[in-house]
């Protein structure tokens, strides 16, 4: 397969709000172009991780080629690549983002414009790139399509007369969306003769070919043999293959100007490639790097530990492979006097979080316990030094506090107006502040509010989308930092403090969280041989308590005509139940108990 | 060879609502019980030459209900028992409702010494909630009747049971030590997955069947039957003076037994088990390091019935090794109130070393054994927290027990 020309090149992202559709219209075009056979099609194609398939959610970007035959009888190259809905992974977006010319910005038709369409059309304009609006599941009897055309041009001041309707579920306007494709987004422009300038968007380990990394063409080619260096990292390899997906893996000769493919590095060390870096020529390196990526900064940060710390070291190498092509990910390493050895890692957002730890238990076997989620404090001692506080174990003694300020988000929320109440009432529960609301139109109310980051990630999506019956959408960004009275909230099992149980939490709510925090790790520790008093204390003050009542009989006494078998099978299973338990004194810990903190209803 | 030998009746007149054991509802009077107990005689030859049944001391027809075998049928199986394996006890499972005079009179004659009753409760509601064929007053006048008849006896109890109350349970109590038995077994009843009791109350927190209440009932069966003469030698067993069973402390200390009949289960020694080897090729070889197998009849009853040669029938098995047989033996030890013998600590010690201490050691400061006499055994809190005291000592066994089918 040879380069194709430019001219007949598209690259282009899908982006949406969650839920959309994205997946399914990518599922569609790759049916339409003939790339899948209709008899191999399942959905959700280019989710490939099982997480994403079970929750039907995109994750991580995906970058397929299509060859698609247009109306105008000239062949040409399409790179489409998927990208996330949720908040959490905003990130993922922008570096997609990079390597387009274009965007299809879907749109529900029922739903109209939402947070994260405002968002992710904004990302899409700020890189320049030609937007595309398609109105999705037109199929549906409650469709408006006019209605979200208005909220186009409205909301996002996207000319939105040429929108395409669509439908992923039927295949309705597919080939409408890709003429439009054809004749609305820019092809790539470059240099053939220029020396090499390749972005990195995404990179994964691969036990046998090491790195491959997968690369966007802006100037020059890349062949087999090519003698190649990172700009950043410095880091120089000899090309070992190079290739396509389409979506299953196909070799090719090169990968020239304006195409995306993957390059196969045979790099064994994962930390050399970074996503973002600029690929070039060894000995023909080009002038200047490309931008890169304004790096993610993670948001929420909790200790996780394995539950056997034999398996500390393996957690530490599933960590380092996962950043490879999760470039968000930041650890170091914590202690924790429950729970050994373990990290405190960064994540995006809480999502990005369970998305970790389900990856981490899945894809390398460990058992897992996360803590409480915690932000990024920022402490100042009364000393006059400033330290950042991620866990809440590392928060000085109260005494050398002189005050503490937690990292505050513009929140912006979209709603129908008969929601604007039960939504300030939820924002004044999480110490929100309304700065202003916004009609967007008749049916849709934009609020603004400042909300500590903290709160946000308790239970306050969740709550959000209960009270307004799943109509609200939220996006946020970092404001600021602001002092504010709180205070750590320790736990005590049997009158022992367990340091991974502990949090951070603001003085106003710290009564109701303890209670509530109590009550559900009642409901989780399992009875056990002797009672075990729950408290919730801050300093010395015991401010809330229950208890787990002995277990006081365990025994299936009889036993059949010497089935000795049966009955220590049973034992065995017992113990397996065990082993997903964390000893901490004499307690028996289920790891749930853990992350209490996000289903105490504290209302 | 064998200490003991067992021999399964899988038949009932009706299954009892929480009963999720080997046994089949079967008209009386069925064809296919005959044929199954002829079956049995003739296995029982062929393992008599193979002199596995050398020093069997006790025998035990367990079921099911082996009484609904009817007199002409079960009487002929207690006789071969006695012809072939000449046990010094012999006990025969009953049930109230079909324990006649006939049955009672037949298995005497034959040679049994001791009978079961299954009599669960002696509360009519009880009763009728656990399915059982029999009311109260059945219960009381069959078990007369068999302590009339000159055989040891021993009566069943259950509770926990759905509707029972503490005042049943000691009108319960109560008339069982009235009818003057030498034995009394007391188990709560475990809600068994799939039982028409399990479905019956599926939705239902079952409060009467609470690990609290369990914890009372057990405790309250323990005073009532001491203040009678009744001492507990094992975590659910009670008996006067001499009137132990033998054949039950056989699976608790670690001596070989031999089982024939569905679902029947096996212990041997490794020389045992090679010597059932020599009639049965379809066993697999031990492993080289094993030491103690465990063996259950999978063949079913109908098959079985037609008559197979050991050497047919089909067994799932386990294979122990020595260190995993000794930690067998520290839980099943600490079943008995005697707690564990000293050559089978000193056999620990010696296998496990500071693990074995360290787990002691735990188990003392947890209060769930204590030394007695001389003896590590359970305590009350070890009676009532079983599963964790027999959990901890088999932990100590390494590796996994190796398993096969045939």
């Amino acid at each position: 397969m040879s380069t194709t020309d430019t001219s007949h090149i598209r690259n282009f992202s899908i982006v949406a709000h969650i839920d959309h559709g994205k997946s399914t219209i990518s599922d569609r075009i790759l049916e339409l172009t003939h790339t899948v056979e209709e008899r191999d099609m399942e959905a959700q194609l280019l989710d490939t991780m099982d997480i994403e398939r079970e929750r039907g959610i995109t994750i991580k970007s995906n970058a397929v080629r299509v060859t698609y035959d247009a109306d105008d009888g000239e062949t040409y190259q399409f790179n489409l690549i998927d990208t996330p809905g949720h908040v959490d992974f905003t990130y993922e977006v922008s570096r997609s983002l990079a390597a387009c010319e274009g965007a299809v910005l879907v749109v529900d038709a029922t739903q109209g414009v939402e947070a994260q369409t405002v968002s992710n059309a904004s990302l899409a304009m700020n890189a320049n790139l030609d937007i595309v609006p398609a109105i999705n599941k037109i199929d549906l009897p409650s469709a408006e399509p006019d209605r979200v055309k208005e909220e186009i041009e409205e909301d996002l001041a996207i000319p939105a007369d040429d929108a395409v309707c669509v439908s992923g579920k039927t295949g309705e306007g597919i080939h409408d969306l890709l003429e439009a494709i054809v004749m609305l987004v820019s092809p790539p422009k470059g240099d053939a003769a220029a020396p090499l300038k390749a972005l990195i968007l995404d990179s994964y380990f691969d036990e046998y070919r090491g790195v491959v990394a997968t690369v966007r063409v802006f100037d020059g080619r890349i062949r087999k043999g090519d003698q190649l260096r990172m700009m950043q990292a410095g880091e120089g390899f000899l090309v070992d293959g190079v290739g396509v997906k389409r979506p299953a893996e196909q070799l090719v000769d090169e990968l020239g100007v304006g195409e995306v493919g993957f390059v196969v590095t045979g790099l064994k060390n994962p930390e050399a490639v970074r996503v973002g870096d600029t690929l070039t020529g060894a000995d023909r390196p080009c002038a200047e790097a490309l931008p890169g990526y304004r790096e993610a900064k993670p948001m929420v940060y909790t200790g996780i530990f394995p539950i056997d710390n034999k398996d500390y070291e393996n957690l530490r190498d599933a960590l380092e492979k996962l950043r490879v092509n999760d470039p968000s990910l930041t650890w170091s390493p914590e202690t924790s006097v429950a729970l050994g050895f373990g990290f405190r890692v960064g994540f995006l957002g809480l999502l990005h979080m369970e998305v970790v730890k389900e990856r981490l238990e899945r894809e390398f076997a460990l058992s897992l316990i996360a803590t409480s989620p915690s932000v990024d404090y920022h402490v100042y001692k009364t000393d006059g030094e400033m330290i950042e506080v991620r866990s809440p174990q590392d928060l000085p003694d109260v005494t050398r506090i002189e005050r503490i300020e937690e990292p505050y988000l513009k929140a912006k929320v979209i709603v129908p107006p008969e929601y604007t109440g039960a939504v300030m009432q939820l924002a004044i529960e999480h110490r929100g502040i309304t700065q202003d609301m916004v009609y967007l139109s008749e049916k849709s109310v934009e609020m603004h509010f400042d909300i500590p980051l903290a709160e946000l990630i308790l239970d306050f999506f969740d709550q959000l989308k209960s009270r307004t019956k799943g109509y609200a959408s939220l996006d946020y960004e970092f404001s600021d930092y602001r002092a504010s009275d709180l205070v750590k909230l320790d736990i005590l099992l049997s009158g022992d403090e367990v340091d991974a149980l502990s949090f951070i939490v603001h003085r106003d709510k710290a009564y109701s969280m303890a209670r509530g925090l109590c009550d559900k790790l009642k409901e989780i520790i399992p009875r056990q041989q002797f009672e075990v008093p729950i408290q919730g204390a801050i300093g010395n003050k015991i401010i809330a308590r229950s208890t787990v009542k002995a277990v006081r009989k365990d025994v299936l006494a009889k036993c059949y005509g010497g089935d000795i078998s049966r009955k220590r099978k049973l034992l065995e299973k017992q113990k397996e139940g065990k082993k997903r338990m964390k000893q901490i004194g004499s307690v028996e810990v289920p790891q749930e108990a853990f992350l209490a903190v996000l289903k105490v209803d504290d209302q | 060879m064998t200490s003991a030998l067992y021999l399964h009746v899988p038949f009932c007149a009706r299954k009892c609502a929480y009963c999720d054991f080997a046994s089949w509802a079967t008209p009386a009077g069925d064809a296919l019980m005959g044929a199954y107990e002829r079956a049995l005689e003739a296995q029982l030859d062929e393992i008599a030459s193979l002199g596995l049944l050398e020093g069997c001391e006790t025998a035990y027809v367990g079921g099911g209900t082996p009484t609904l075998l009817g007199e002409k049928c079960l009487g002929s199986l207690v006789e071969k028992v006695m012809a072939v394996a000449r046990p010094s006890e012999l006990t025969c499972e009953a049930n109230p409702d079909s324990l006649s005079d006939a049955v009672l009179l037949a298995v005497r004659e034959a040679g049994a010494t001791r009978l079961s009753v299954g009599v669960q409760s002696l509360d009519d509601g009880e009763l009728c909630e656990l399915g059982r064929l029999h009311d109260a007053a059945c219960a009381r006048e069959r078990v007369q009747a068999a302590v009339a008849s000159g055989l040891d006896v021993s009566i069943d109890l259950m509770c926990a049971t759905p509707g029972q109350t503490p005042e049943s349970w000691k009108r319960s109590l109560a008339c069982a030590v009235a009818l003057d038995v030498g034995h009394v077994s007391v188990y709560p009843l475990q809600i068994e997955e799939g039982t028409p009791l399990d479905r019956r109350y599926a939705d239902d927190p079952c409060a009467w069947n609470d690990p609290e209440v369990q914890a009372e009932r057990m405790t309250e069966a323990q005073a009532a039957l001491e203040t009678h003469g009744y001492s507990r030698y094992e975590v659910a067993s009670y008996a006067r003076p001499g009137k132990a069973c033998r054949h039950n402390k056989v699976y608790w200390t670690g001596s070989p037994y031999l089982g024939l009949g569905t679902a029947a289960s096996s212990m041997l020694d490794l020389e045992g088990y090679l010597r059932l080897l020599s009639v049965c090729p379809q066993l697999p070889a031990a492993p080289s390091d094993a030491r103690r197998v465990r063996l259950t009849v999978e063949t079913p009853r109908h098959e079985l019935a037609e008559g197979p040669r050991l050497s047919a029938l089909s067994f799932s098995l386990e294979f122990l090794t020595g260190a995993q047989a000794v930690a067998e033996d520290l839980m099943l030890g600490a079943r008995l109130v005697e707690g564990l013998r000293s050559e089978l600590v000193a056999r620990a010690r010696e296998l496990f070393g500071a693990r074995f201490d360290d787990t002691v050691d735990a188990l003392l400061a947890r209060g769930l054994l204590a030394e007695k006499d001389g003896r590590l055994a359970p305590t009350e809190q070890g009676w009532l927290l079983g599963n964790e005291l027999y959990g901890a000592l088999w932990d100590l066994a390494p590796g996994e027990v190796v398993t096969a089918r045939c």
